[in-house]
């Protein structure tokens, strides 16, 4: 298993590349980068967590740093705490929406934005360097556990949306948060918004309950029941928070590329403005985008890059395929809470169901599929299929933004070594659901045959 | 202060903000649970401003290779290996540098038979560290951390079926302690307030870990509390150890004695009052406690400087009690780990029951002069210094079991590398003053003569 090492994080599995050693150290290179002072702690609620909290307590402490504590707290509750508690930083111990076994340290700025790649240049090279500051006996770093945040951060996520005409629709939602970090927030939640919820797998055993990637197989739990309970909505969440994918009130899980699409859609109904997402995310945000006239910034994959081009180009919303959203005039990270509070919002607003919602979206039909392979034979090998694909589908224009995606006048195609795991991703999307199966079947077809 | 570290039997030791980090701290712990095998590993630690930051790394060591930390906090490092081999664990680290100064800290490995790991155990965690190659659990098998709830009870119980705890009870005697801002400041008052009945008077008990006197508990750093005992009228004086293993006294007349005599009150109580047996005590201990088993018939056993190794000799000869020149007092009875709690104890119950003060006992005792100096020395240069000073000495009369022993019979003098300090260390005893302070001064200049020649 391999450690993969991101300007803004590392991620590993435990009992392996993610070693006590490689965590403190890393742990220590932040500490340094940021000259000691106030930092937040979160962690989620796996079996791993408090073991790297205990390990980042101690490297933090040995740097002097004031340490904030969070314990079990979403990413994007810490993120949104950073600049409240006016702390240099915040350090994030969370497995997000990777499989059992895997474990992430997430590095967050004083603004709650995940660190920026030049800023995680530098941490690389202290972490590499091995040259901590290192404090000694009579300047220890501190421990306190911070103030509880539920009441500040739903009260000012309240304030975003119209919390009357929630409260009022009277909804039932149901809340699935894979055990994790979102657990102990659920009841504020509700509480705040005045929905009845309905929880599940909302018990902290440490081990995930289904797979941690939002999307319609992990939903499958939750939309069993959904007709049950007369639910308005059901909610699939990642261990940390930071992702999201939807079931309607008929039981239909819903593709995790609606989420932001129909997001984009309702608030740039109330505030039109430019957009931001990855090159891989459907054309549904081209679409939604054109109608509201507003233009689209297309950035690499991954959160710190989407958050770095919502501020640049000051966004109204920021977003991904992967059931992930960030609302600038909220927070500078993609959020869970935030997510679910808007789509509420838009059917409370509509006075509509959500799959009425969902059927005025234009559709697409997007393939994802994940190949076995190793990284160092991962980059030839999508450059060979960026050129078979071409050569057998017809001509395309080529984009390089992260990994390559190719663009044809009906669909399109992307190609990518995940970050996170030995596989090759593959997504297809076009109008027809046959031609983007069909693309995604000869795409994995070749690959298998060139392993 | 010299950045260093230090890895021997008395455990791993360094400087906090230099090399000893938490990174090492975590690699020690790993390599410890590894040594004993996944299970349940106590914790504790002394006042020391770096122990919680080093806690939590030994904790996330520990868990990685799939053992469970039970964390007993802030204890005395006597009570650690009480409960250790009390509550059945794998085993134990204790998180202090004992008697080092604060910038210190270091890690002590205990045995689930409640005593530190003896030097061939200790050789294989070494080992095990060196290969840094643990065995890592996955996820589903890490255990979360646990609280130890009673963590002194079962040692207090020890100590008060020992001792005669109705007779010193009754004796109100009133008690200066001096604890050193280490952990006695939690324990010490208490201890002699309510268990022992004494009316006490608390020195230095801030359990801050940054300590007001020389954390050292020799004569020349209690003027504090000599002061007190004067001040306060009281029977005695205790001073400890930052960690509470060691113990020297101070009369009822303001007298700091030497730690040497710790030891040989307590033996007399034991040999008196308790149970006759062997005794054990390490090179540099005082001739007084030969003068006392001949008096009690009992023999005497002598070892390598290191508790383990009086430990281990009381063992091997079935001992009654054993100990240390620096305080360090082992009643077997209770367990053979040095136990300033238990020395209290015990010298309380001496007072009780012989109804003298302390300056009487100490004048009924054999007099006995000892003179200890240390000479910094690089580590790597002092086996040549050793093997060089062994050539001027009469073979038969020199034991080389721990540095260089040379008998006198009434008089010894003792050469040996530090454990914990790249230090010579010069200890000679002798009935007059002049003669153990020649027996130093003499040795001392040889050694600086011939360093100079290296």
């Amino acid at each position: 298993m391999t450690l993969r090492l991101a300007s803004f994080g590392m991620r590993g599995f435990i009992g392996d590349s993610l070693s006590l050693r490689a965590v403190m150290d890393y742990t220590s290179a932040f500490a340094t980068y940021l000259d000691g002072g106030r930092i937040l702690l979160a962690r989620d609620t796996r079996a791993s967590s408090p073991m790297l909290h205990a390990a980042a307590q101690a490297a933090l402490m040995s740097s002097g740093c004031e340490i904030h504590d969070l314990g079990i707290c979403p990413t994007p509750l810490a993120q949104f705490a950073t600049p409240a508690l006016h702390a240099a930083g915040a350090l994030s111990i969370s497995g997000g929406h990777h499989a059992a076994g895997w474990n992430a340290l997430t590095l967050i700025d004083s603004t709650g934005a995940l660190i920026e790649p030049v800023g995680g240049e530098a941490i690389l090279d202290v972490y590499h360097a091995g040259d901590f500051i290192r404090c000694d006996a009579h300047h220890m770093g501190s421990v306190r556990n911070a103030s509880d945040l539920s009441e500040p951060y739903f009260t000012r996520l309240a304030q975003t949306v119209d919390l009357h005409a929630i409260r009022a629709a009277n909804f039932t939602v149901l809340i699935d948060p894979v055990a994790g970090a979102g657990c102990p927030f659920l009841d504020a939640f509700a509480h705040t918004f005045g929905f009845n919820l309905v929880a599940i797998n909302a018990q902290m055993s440490g081990y995930l309950p289904r797979e941690a990637e939002p999307r319609p197989r992990s939903a499958l739990p939750l939309a069993a029941f959904i007709k049950h309970v007369k639910g308005h909505v059901g909610f699939v969440l990642s261990s940390d928070m930071g992702r999201m994918s939807m079931v309607t009130e008929t039981g239909e899980p819903v593709s995790e590329e609606m989420t932001f699409a129909l997001l984009a859609n309702h608030v740039l109904t109330k505030h039109p403005g430019p957009l931001a997402t990855n090159c891989c995310t459907t054309r549904t945000i081209d679409d939604i985008a054109a109608r509201h006239n507003v233009p689209v910034t297309k950035t690499g994959v991954g959160q710190a890059l989407v958050v770095a081009a919502v501020l640049d180009g000051g966004c109204v919303l920021g977003g991904e395929g992967s059931g992930s959203a960030v609302l600038p005039a909220f927070s500078r990270g993609f959020d869970g809470f935030m997510m679910m509070a808007h789509i509420l919002e838009a059917m409370a607003l509509n006075q509509q169901t959500l799959s009425t919602l969902l059927q005025q979206l234009p559709r697409y039909h997007i393939v994802k599929r994940r190949i076995p392979s190793e990284p160092h034979r991962a980059y030839p090998l999508i450059e060979q299929l960026a050129e078979e694909t071409i050569r057998r589908e017809g001509p395309a224009e080529r984009d390089l933004t992260d990994g390559i995606r190719l663009d044809w006048e009906s669909g399109w195609m992307h190609l990518r070594a995940s970050q996170t795991e030995q596989v090759i991703r593959i997504l297809s999307e076009d109008h027809q659901r046959e031609t983007a199966e069909a693309r995604a079947e000869r795409a994995v077809r070749w690959l298998s045959e060139s392993r | 202060m010299r950045d260093t570290i230090k890895v021997s039997i008395s455990g791993v030791r360094g400087v906090v903000g230099g090399s000893f980090t938490p990174q090492l701290a975590a690699a020690f712990a790993q390599a410890f649970g590894a040594f004993v095998g996944r299970g349940a590993v106590l914790v504790g630690r002394d006042t020391r401003p770096s122990g919680p930051m080093i806690e939590r790394a030994v904790v996330a060591g520990l868990q990685s290779v799939g053992c469970k930390p039970v964390l007993a906090g802030i204890i005395p490092t006597p009570t650690m290996l009480f409960l250790t081999r009390q509550t059945g664990l794998r085993g134990g680290i204790v998180i202090t540098a004992s008697h080092n100064p604060a910038p210190w800290n270091a890690l002590k490995f205990i045995g689930s038979d409640g005593l530190f790991l003896s030097p061939n155990r200790a050789e294989d965690l070494f080992d095990l560290y060196h290969q840094q190659d643990f065995p890592l659990v996955e996820e589903a098998d890490l255990r979360t951390e646990q609280i130890e709830p009673y963590p002194v009870e079962s040692h207090v119980k020890a100590i008060r079926a020992y001792v005669d705890t109705e007779a010193i009870r009754a004796r109100k005697l009133k008690v200066a302690v001096d604890c050193v801002n280490g952990v006695g400041a939690l324990y010490s008052p208490l201890f002699l307030k309510n268990i022992l009945g004494c009316d006490v008077v608390p020195l230095f008990d801030t359990p801050s870990g940054i300590f007001e006197r020389d954390p050292e508990p020799t004569p020349r750093n209690l003027d504090a509390l000599r002061q007190a005992v004067l001040d306060h009228r009281c029977d005695l004086g205790f001073a400890q150890d930052p960690d509470g293993d060691r113990l020297t006294l101070v009369t009822e007349q303001g007298q700091a004695l030497s730690e040497d005599l710790t030891l040989a009150f307590s033996v007399q109580q034991i040999l008196e009052h308790h149970q006759k047996g062997p005794l054990a005590i390490n090179l540099s201990t005082s001739k007084v406690i030969d003068a006392i088993a001949r008096d009690h018939h009992v023999p005497v056993h002598r070892t390598r400087i290191g508790e383990i190794h009086v430990a281990q000799a009381m063992l091997e000869h079935g001992c009654v009690a054993g100990g240390e020149h620096n305080g360090g007092v082992m009643i077997a009875a209770i367990h053979p780990c040095r136990d300033s709690f238990a020395a209290m104890a015990i010298l309380l119950e001496r007072l009780a029951t012989t109804r003298k003060t302390l300056s009487r006992l100490h004048a009924d005792l054999p007099a006995y002069h000892v003179v200890r100096d240390k000479l910094p020395l690089r580590s790597d240069l002092a086996p040549a210094i050793l093997r060089a000073i062994r050539h001027d000495l009469e073979p038969s009369r020199v034991n080389l079991s721990d540095g260089v022993y040379y008998d006198l019979d009434d008089a010894w003098l003792h050469i040996r590398r530090s454990n914990t300090e790249p230090v010579l260390r010069l200890t000679a005893e002798a009935p007059t003053l002049t003669q153990a302070q020649t027996l130093v001064s003499d040795m001392r200049q040889r050694i600086e003569t011939l360093t100079a020649t290296l």
